[in-house]
């Protein structure tokens, strides 16, 4: 019973999040840990798996297209990946409510900022089909290596204290300060985010934070749900999901907040 | 420096990635459908079994990585790769911490 809940909602989470080009882990984690009663590590660890299966199928289609640089890649993962290990092995030490704190100002931050970025044009990722084939990237050179080295040890301990891919953070960075092609940094980061989140997981894994029995059906259910998602996501206004999006990870921080607060009070 | 032109190393890539994400897919999909018939340690098995294979192909795909550019004897980013391994290789020594 509980596994056909974990596998329906593993698909909407990954539906709506290729939908919105977001990425479903913000989702993962705090719905497993207030809805499916799990401990809020175990949430964590678990996410993770669904997130390195969602990266490492899109990030197949990406590098079939050519657009993944994968020197860039790598070298940035040489940050990531230690950020995400060395934050998911302090997260042992962490207790519940200062990860659900956490959590719920991240919660909190990213939808501010997916609604302030509402304006602009969504320049999305995954969703466009590309026409088969060549994609035409325009010459560039890699700028700024220390900058974007720092901003992806960031992203990479974010990453394992939240079982987030981190994503929105890494294509910026890349885009605005590395002086990469949008469609390229798009590429790369969905390419690191497997690692990134892997260095995390094995530390979740070894410290037993990742149940199998969890863990297997939501990925089953992120997987399908990625992949249908990134079918629809050129044929789908957007808009409309994205404030469901934003109404959902609202209504998580504010359940957060409010169970933090209860246990101070 | 940073060009996108090589082609087969995209595409060995890719398959170490699309091997892993439908591998794992299907071994996963395997172990929910058993539990549905048996319960018991087989069926967790098999999903347990699913979910390292998801935590290996990140690994695998850093390897195989590693040994195209040795191969084509761009050393610089060879160790970078190596690099990126033993942070994954040391988290699995060090991932112990307090439960």
């Amino acid at each position: 019973m509980v596994t056909a809940l974990l596998v329906i909602f593993g698909f909407c989470a990954g539906l709506l999040g290729a939908l919105t080009g977001i990425g479903g882990g913000v989702l993962l984690t705090p719905i497993l840990a207030l809805h499916f009663g799990i401990p809020i590590r175990q949430a964590i660890g678990t996410s993770l798996v669904a997130v390195i299966t969602t990266s490492a199928a899109s990030s197949s289609v990406h590098l079939q297209r050519h657009t993944t640089d994968i020197r860039l890649g790598m070298t940035l993962e040489l940050a990531t990946a230690l950020g995400a290990a060395v934050m998911a092995y302090l997260v042992g030490y962490f207790n519940r409510g200062v990860l659900e704190g956490l959590f719920a100002a991240f919660l909190l931050y990213s939808s501010i900022m997916i609604l302030s970025k509402r304006g602009k044009a969504p320049s999305d990722e995954d969703s466009s089909p590309a026409v088969n084939g060549d994609v035409v990237i325009p010459p560039y050179e890699v700028q700024r290596y220390p900058l974007g080295l720092g901003a992806s040890l960031v992203a990479g301990g974010l990453s394992g204290l939240l079982g987030i891919g981190g994503g929105p953070i890494k294509v910026p960075v890349m885009y605005i300060f590395m002086n990469v092609p949008l469609m390229v940094a798009t590429a790369t980061s969905n390419f690191m985010i497997g690692v990134t989140a892997a260095a995390s997981a094995i530390v979740y894994y070894r410290r037993g934070d990742i149940q199998a029995e969890i863990a297997a059906p939501l990925a089953v259910g992120v997987f399908l749900g990625s992949i249908l998602g990134a079918r629809l996501a050129p044929r789908l206004t957007t808009r409309i999901v994205v404030y469901l999006l934003v109404a959902v990870m609202l209504y998580l921080a504010g359940r957060l907040g409010f169970q933090l607060l209860r246990g101070i009070l | 420096m940073n060009q996108l032109r090589e082609p087969n190393f995209d595409r060995a890539v890719a398959m170490v990635l699309r091997v892993g994400a439908f591998g794992c897919f299907f071994v996963m999909l395997a172990g929910l459908i058993d539990g549905l018939f048996m319960s018991g340690r087989i069926p967790l098995d098999i999903e347990r079994a699913g979910v390292l294979l998801m935590l290996a192909t990140p690994v695998v795909r850093v390897i195989v990585a590693c040994f195209l550019f040795f191969k084509e004897k761009d050393y610089r980013y060879g160790y970078i790769s190596l690099g990126v391994l033993m942070i994954l290789l040391l988290g699995s020594v060090f991932g112990i911490g307090e439960h």
